[in-house]
């Protein structure tokens, strides 16, 4: 634990569940009734009165199931847990005590057959072509992503609800996230939350311990950690975020404040490498008006809600 | 002593749903009669909703449009401020706050500062007001309106106090944010307020009455927490932050007297100091004052 973070305990024999940087520490009261409201205003103005989110046994979508359950009843949620064949059985175990704990509906839908199909299996080629066998775990990563994002927006449909987000800051200012995978929703309730602001949060919800302690993990293949795979820890990630994003310090700045320079320059660039996942694609300039350039609407007017 | 009850309508408007919030309006107008209020106070836009972007056209209106006639007809044996996109007749948008009396739209103050940094893009979509006003009230005192990122620069309050105003109106659809956990109520964007209209309050010894709206347009949350500041700066009613409803307060205006005799700051202001060194800081700036080496 870092000499300027608090630690966050359950009770005082206990190891705290994880390490909080005071900067970051943010009022959970005030935070839930602007998400809540957050919420209830994206479904309102969209015409929607239900919501969906892939709930992976991760905390992500761990919290933003306890977000929206607050913010609409658990009976208006349902939450889809989407495992391949390699995915850790704890997170199954975990979502599922995710789904009994807070009573809403949920569903199972394997993307094995799907992944497989694609890439193929057990030696035998899928439709993705003779070096699909082969495909690296960045491919296979991505496609499954993007299998969950294309079951969760059929599942939306006959639930007549709305595709909830559940990527936080950090990893969308990495980039730690597939574009039209797991980052596609129709509203997005902690994408301004940092990772360590996310356990707060989750924390002060009643998420349950365990989601809370274990070591964040995209599951791809097992063992597999977000911080042994990226090489730094949330909390000096989150706290190098914080300073050089929100607090525009520069990288003397940093360096100065005891950050590693070559960590700093190293995270910027993963920042510029990912602005692209972060905007809307850019349309040629041809017509008189164009979307997102000179055609700027809100999302939701009079007359763009479902009837 | 001169009773005033305040009627503060948080109401969380519908974007671009003009004929949704006219109704609202109509309704708690009728509300804030029935509760005895002498004045009812509805936030910035609270006629349009804020992040209205190519839609502020859509929903805009001439000061003489029938609606809002209608809605000063509906507030006769009142005052009410109500906030819309006004179309001036030479086609400029403008974020404007109307004061509503006797059945007429006896004021129109457009907003003077318009945000257009970080999370705002006012500039883009909206023409600045030329003009910063008190008006005669049929409430006896001077009222002097203003529309939020207007109370962000000092000017605004003074000149309004200056001008006549006891009773300070601030409209506004103030966004929150910054949830760090040191902040005195949760919200940096809140204690960022809160300290600027006791401040103001003070300063030009009035009152100050501020409304924010409630709701989410888009990614942004307003937070509420409507007050109304007394002469002294010692504030008289806070309304909850992010509730929704009609808030009433109950002043005495006669504080404005006796706070202007214990501490008498607006006596001793020196606007002819103040203009002559702005007017020289503005030919300064356009390279036009000669250094007196003073």
């Amino acid at each position: 634990v870092s000499t300027d973070g608090v630690e966050v305990e359950v009770d005082a024999a206990a190891e705290p569940m994880f390490e909080l940087p005071d900067e970051l520490a943010i009022d959970t009261g005030v935070a839930r009734r602007v998400i809540a409201e957050f919420i209830r205003g994206q479904l309102r103005q969209a015409g929607f009165e239900r919501a969906v989110l892939g709930l992976s046994g991760g905390i992500d979508s761990a919290l933003v199931a306890y977000l929206v359950a607050e913010a609409i009843g658990a009976e208006r949620l349902l939450c889809v847990m989407m495992p391949y064949r390699t995915s850790s059985p704890a997170s199954q175990g975990d979502a599922e005590a995710v789904v009994a704990a807070l009573g809403c509906a949920s569903e199972l839908v394997e993307i094995t057959a799907m992944v497989d199909g694609y890439f193929g299996a057990d030696g035998v080629q899928g439709e993705g072509g003779s070096d699909s066998l082969e495909a690296t775990a960045l491919r296979r990563g991505n496609f499954m992503a993007r299998m969950r994002m294309a079951t969760l927006y059929d599942r939306s449909v006959p639930w007549r609800g709305l595709v909830v987000g559940t990527g936080n800051k950090t990893e969308s200012l990495i980039g730690y996230t597939t574009l039209f995978g797991d980052s596609a929703c129709a509203f997005n309730p902690i994408g301004d939350l940092y990772k360590s602001q996310v356990r707060q949060l989750s924390a002060a919800l009643g998420v349950p311990e365990a989601v809370i302690r274990k070591a964040p993990s995209a599951d791809l293949w097992p063992g597999q950690t977000d911080e042994t795979e990226a090489g730094f820890t949330y909390p000096v990630l989150d706290r190098l975020l914080f300073w050089r994003v929100d607090r525009r310090r520069s990288v003397d700045d940093m360096v100065e404040m005891g950050f590693d320079r070559t960590l700093v320059e190293r995270v910027d660039r993963m920042i510029a490498g990912a602005e692209f996942k972060r905007q809307v694609p850019p349309i040629a300039k041809l017509g008189p008006r164009t979307a997102g350039v000179d055609y700027l609407y809100p999302r939701r007017r009079p007359g763009s809600a479902r009837t | 002593v001169q009773p005033l009850r305040i009627a503060l309508a948080q109401i969380a408007p519908r974007l671009g749903d003009l004929e949704a919030n006219l109704a609202r309006h109509h309704e708690l107008i009728a509300a804030a009669r029935d509760l005895d209020a002498g004045l009812v106070v509805f936030p910035e836009l609270g006629l349009t909703g804020y992040q209205l972007q190519d839609l502020a056209a859509d929903v805009a209106m001439r000061a003489e449009d029938p609606r809002l006639a209608d809605l000063a007809e509906a507030a006769r044996g009142l005052s009410a401020v109500v906030s819309f996109v006004e179309e001036s007749p030479d086609h400029r948008l403008f974020i404007a706050a109307a004061l509503l009396e006797d059945g007429e739209v006896r004021h129109v103050h457009r907003k003077v500062f318009l945000p257009t940094y970080g999370l705002f893009d006012e500039r883009r979509f909206f023409a600045p007001g030329d003009v910063v006003r008190a008006t005669p009230s049929r409430l006896g005192v001077g009222v002097g309106l203003a529309i939020c990122e207007d109370f962000w620069h000092v000017s605004t309050p003074q000149l309004l106090a200056m001008d006549g105003a006891q009773l300070l109106i601030n409209v506004s659809s103030s966004p929150g944010r910054d949830l760090a956990s040191t902040n005195e109520v949760g919200l940096g964007t809140a204690a960022s307020w809160r300290t600027l209209m006791r401040t103001y309050a003070q300063l030009t010894t009035s009152f100050v009455v501020f409304c924010n709206r409630v709701g989410v347009d888009e990614s942004l949350s307003f937070w509420g927490g409507s007050e109304v500041i007394g002469p002294t700066g010692a504030a008289i009613f806070g309304a909850p932050m992010f509730e929704e409803g009609l808030y009433t307060a109950d002043i005495d205006l006669g504080d404005v007297r006796r706070e202007r005799i214990t501490l008498p700051l607006l006596r001793d202001e020196r606007p002819e100091l103040v203009g002559r060194e702005w007017d020289r800081i503005v030919r300064g700036r356009a390279g036009l004052a000669e250094d007196t080496g003073q």
